[in-house]
């Protein structure tokens, strides 16, 4: 091989590694893994990897409509824990224009006592307007009396505040079902 | 294995950040021993002994409940302090309420709906991030409103600010320590 003149050196030995290799069914399979395991090494990129396939299903878009700056925050977090997509109001008006401007979402968490326009209004004017999203009510309200009025306004469920991953797993599970 | 061996696997094991114990431990109280050595994975030095020790009891006490565990659970590397933010979070809050219902009672007479209102936001607010105490405080001030009880009210309110504040001390001491103890890793 050394003799071959102008071709010899690295590129033709290269040439003839990579054509053994070619040839060489098994040994082709070990090199590829080992790139593979090089690309992958780290755990971080081993989880991401697994991610990614997670990923390409599309993301469930929630809106949580909440005035109480520290529950937006934990609900926000709590959602985005989950791998959905969150955007946040502060009132029930604030929804309806999303929805009038063409918006819309997967699920809507909606808290009951807001101001300008509060939970139950809200939702009933969204199904007036013929929005079939998934709404579901999240008060501090624990009466059954209270949780039945607000359901009256077109909620598919209705939670108690605060929430916690236990119900946040089960309206998920509600939302896939449907 | 003598007493002697075994002291200098244990001062070693105290020593050697790297090494990590099984959940058991596998160590037993000896009489000649000054402190107990179970071991947990993520207690690794004292420091940290200390920090699920009061965080331990902080649940036993009845100061924070299951809500609090809530808020830990979505502490991650995308939000590493989030626990002490909301915490932080929820005393600016209530530092709000505490001064609007200060006011409203002080009014004659007293506006018990206004005040009901305030201990309902107070209330939310408090078991949003698991403040037991707290919010159990609330109800029983809630309790007087619904009774229109003047005295009631004021009475059950400097216990609800003793709690908040009883708390607020505790949780600025744990996150402190569990500051150090993670520095210290």
């Amino acid at each position: 091989m050394a003799s071959l003149g102008y071709w010899d050196g690295f590129p033709m030995i290269s040439a003839l590694v990579c054509m053994a290799t070619h040839w060489t069914g098994p040994m082709c399979y070990l090199r590829q893994e080992i790139q593979e395991e090089k690309m992958g090494f780290g755990k971080a990129t081993s989880s991401s990897k697994a991610m990614k396939i997670i990923d390409t299903e599309k993301k469930i878009s929630v809106l949580i409509v909440e005035d109480d700056p520290l529950i937006q925050k934990i609900h926000k977090v709590m959602m985005a824990k989950f791998g959905t997509e969150v955007q946040v109001v502060a009132n029930g008006k604030e929804v309806v224009d999303l929805y009038r401007s063409g918006a819309s979402f997967d699920l809507i968490l909606m808290d009951f006592e807001m101001p300008i326009m509060d939970g139950f209004e809200a939702t009933k004017e969204l199904r007036s307007m013929g929005v079939t999203s998934m709404i579901v009510g999240v008060t501090s309200r624990s009466q059954d009396s209270e949780i039945q009025a607000f359901m009256k306004s077109g909620l598919n469920a209705c939670y108690v505040k605060p929430l916690n991953a236990e119900k946040v797993t089960a309206v998920l599970n509600e939302l896939k079902n449907n | 294995m003598g007493k002697t061996v075994r002291g200098q696997w244990h001062r070693e094991i105290l020593s050697s950040p790297s090494l990590s114990l099984s959940p058991m431990g596998g160590w037993q109280r000896n009489k000649g021993w000054s402190h107990s050595v179970t071991f947990t994975r993520m207690e690794r030095n004292p420091l940290q002994r200390q920090v699920a020790y009061m965080r331990r009891s902080l649940f036993d006490q009845g100061y924070l409940d299951e809500q609090f565990v809530q808020l830990e659970d979505l502490q991650d590397d995308a939000n590493p302090n989030f626990v002490e933010e909301i915490v932080t979070l929820f005393y600016t809050d209530s530092a709000r309420l505490i001064h609007n219902i200060e006011q409203a009672l002080e009014s004659r007479p007293l506006d018990f709906i206004r005040l009901d209102d305030y201990m309902h936001q107070f209330k939310g607010s408090s078991s949003s991030i698991g403040a037991k105490k707290v919010k159990n405080e609330c109800t029983q001030f809630r309790e007087h409103c619904s009774a229109r009880s003047a005295e009631g009210c004021v009475r059950t309110f400097q216990q609800v600010k003793q709690e908040h504040t009883i708390l607020r001390r505790k949780l600025e001491t744990y996150f402190q320590l569990a500051r150090q103890a993670g520095l210290a890793n």
